[in-house]
């Protein structure tokens, strides 16, 4: 379903920084990948090219085989709105907007009539479990509430993918591992493929797939075959030692 | 919730800023609707005033021969036949004719000298020249009485009740007119019917004043239509006095829209100023608004919709105060005195207020343009990473 052939991202011309460096891999429909990497590895760079916000330099990135650099700045943009959810490490909700309003931005730019949108809205914040607190501003939310509410707005969209960002990269642990398992649920019980972007290997866990990225290459994909956080301790040392090196 | 709520919500958010842009642009579309209401009801005042200026079109023979300057006004020893005036009345735009007033002028010997004689309607030249002040009476018609102005008096030490000896004929002054400042002062005014007696001029008259109602129709065409009526004369229309006014009334209103301009201008540039100030302060949300599929459209128009509001407030703001300036402030400044029922019966300026409200709303527009388009080429990533 995402197909990226030999991307590569390199800012600034001298000196360059090569922030990405051939990567070819392909995530299925309803899969659910982990890039780990240390930081200034490349993995935010690859979320923003899968996501349609940033050209690579070189190769292709395709999206159910539509070659997305090929679409116009438009047409890219209707591709997000209809198929990409995105959440960000600091969950960028619009401070003058209650957590409602936020979740509705996304329809404001789609074509689903202004009467639906509410209902839309009051939908995806129930499935987040956060319909109580539908009129507060986010400076009125904890963080893990404010998370909900940008994965609320991912999801408003009913898109097939997810795109998400150190999700958790600003929650205490225990908070974090219920926003990684709301995350896991999306995907298995909607069937929604996610790329989680993550240096945290108790996060990565929650994934079918590991992809570990080293200065803008990736090293290994491995699959995982138990989910879920703590079974993964007993699996094998192999498994561990690739979580580990990430 | 649509793209409008996200500008509206937004612009609330900063309250003083939103007031600093309103009270900028609802001054400058008072400064124009005050203006616009102000030189409205002045030139309808002035066309108002049109028959207290006295008269707007001359009636004279059409060949003259010889010439006596009569202010002005050359009239010649030609003359026209009395029975022709009743003719004006019969022009298309007769409605339009407030006052006729025939003269018949000569010179008639006085002493070793002359005296200028006016013949005269006085009921008519009454009305036609509102501004005279008169000590004692209007002579009658078909009695010999004058009136005289105030330096034939004084040169010749009349006074009200004596007679004067012109010509041959005793008349009784019966009134003397206040200083004038005009040839009115050195004439002496005689019924029409004596001084044809006095001139030998029977059934004449040198000239016919005409003042013409004209709110509605150009009194070119008047004079136009009288020419048509009486073949034998030629009548030239006065447009000096109204113009005078007229122009008055435009260069004060040109310099107020001068003024008005200036500021629209000056609260553009306020605008388009502390939008591209916020764009730099909303870097993040126009990454979050583009990583939520916002296209380029979507985001200028975020930008547009938030100008747009400023200006639509702003106008009606501006119109309410304009309006308010109008009637209370400008007539204290500019020195003209208008009151609720001038604005009221000039319906006219009703068409300021949609014109205003849309010069506002251009002038944001355009404001928002540069910022807009800004905004819209801003790189997400970038953006969301926190830079430019």
């Amino acid at each position: 379903m995402i197909v990226l052939k030999n991307v590569s991202k390199i800012y600034g011309k001298s000196p360059q920084v090569v922030a990405l460096h051939n990567v070819t891999m392909e995530v299925k429909k309803g899969e659910f990948l982990a890039v780990m990497g240390p930081s200034g590895s490349g993995k935010s760079t690859l979320l923003y090219i899968i996501g349609g916000l940033l050209t690579p330099t070189k190769g292709e990135v395709l999206i159910n085989g539509v070659s997305i650099y090929k679409l116009n700045s438009r047409e890219r943009a209707k591709l997000r709105q209809e198929k990409i959810g995105f959440i960000f490490q600091t969950f960028e909700l619009i401070p003058y907007l209650t957590a409602l309003e936020n979740v509705m931005v996304p329809l404001c730019f789609s074509k689903i009539p202004n009467s639906k949108h509410e209902e839309k809205a009051i939908k995806a914040l129930n499935l987040v479990g956060l319909t109580n607190r539908a009129s507060h501003k986010p400076s009125e939310l904890s963080g893990g509430e404010q998370q909900r509410v940008s994965i609320a707005r991912a999801i408003v969209n009913d898109p097939s993918i997810l795109l998400a960002d150190e999700p958790t990269g600003n929650l205490d642990q225990k908070t974090g591992a219920e926003i990684m398992h709301l995350i896991k649920r999306l995907n298995e019980e909607k069937g929604i493929t996610v790329i989680l972007v993550t240096h945290d290997p108790s996060k990565a866990r929650f994934a079918d797939k590991v992809a570990v990225l080293i200065d803008g290459q990736i090293m290994k994909i491995e699959r995982l075959r138990n989910m879920g956080g703590k079974s993964l301790r007993d699996k094998s040392g192999n498994r561990k030692q690739l979580l580990e090196c990430a | 919730m649509r793209v409008i709520d996200i500008a509206r919500k937004n612009l609330s958010r900063r309250k003083w800023r939103l007031i600093f842009n309103l009270v900028g642009i609802s001054i400058s579309v008072a400064i124009l609707v005050s203006t616009s209401v102000i030189s409205h009801v002045m030139r309808a005042k002035v066309e108002e005033e049109i028959d207290k200026l006295g008269a707007n079109i001359v009636v004279t023979p059409k060949y003259e021969v010889v010439s006596v300057s009569y202010g002005s006004i050359i009239v010649g020893e030609s003359t026209i036949q009395e029975n022709l005036i009743e003719k004006i009345y019969t022009i298309p735009n007769s409605a339009n004719i407030a006052i006729v007033s025939p003269k018949l002028y000569g010179l008639a010997p006085y002493g070793n000298g002359s005296l200028l004689i006016v013949g005269i309607l006085p009921e008519n030249e009454r009305m036609l020249k509102g501004w005279w002040r008169i000590n004692g009476f209007l002579p009658e018609s078909n009695r010999d009485q004058a009136l005289v102005g105030s330096a034939v008096a004084s040169s010749l030490g009349l006074s009200l009740g004596v007679a004067l000896v012109v010509n041959g004929m005793q008349l009784t002054v019966t009134g003397i007119l206040n200083e004038t400042g005009s040839i009115d002062d050195f004439s002496v005014f005689i019924p029409l019917d004596v001084a044809q007696r006095m001139l030998n001029k029977p059934g004449v008259v040198s000239v016919i004043d005409v003042a013409a109602l004209c709110k509605n129709c150009p009194v070119e065409l008047i004079a136009q239509q009288i020419m048509d009526a009486i073949p034998e004369v030629k009548a030239t229309p006065i447009k000096q006095a109204i113009h005078m006014r007229m122009e008055v009334t435009s260069r004060l209103s040109n310099l107020s829209l001068l003024l008005a301009s200036t500021l629209l201008i000056v609260s553009c540039v306020f605008i388009m100023n502390t939008m591209l100030a916020s764009i730099y302060e909303r870097m993040r949300e126009i990454g979050i608004f583009m990583s939520m599929g916002a296209d380029d459209a979507n985001i200028r128009r975020i930008f547009m919709l938030e100008s747009l509001i400023l200006g639509g407030i702003g106008g009606f703001l501006g119109v309410g105060l304009g309006l308010i300036l109008s009637l209370f402030i400008n007539p204290i400044i500019m020195n003209i005195s208008i009151t609720v029922e001038d604005v009221l019966y000039n319906a006219e300026w009703l068409s300021v207020i949609p014109l205003s409200i849309a010069i506002s709303l251009l002038v944001c527009f355009i404001a928002s343009l540069y910022p807009a388009w800004k905004a819209s080429t801003v790189d997400p990533v970038e953006a969301l990473r926190g830079g430019m």
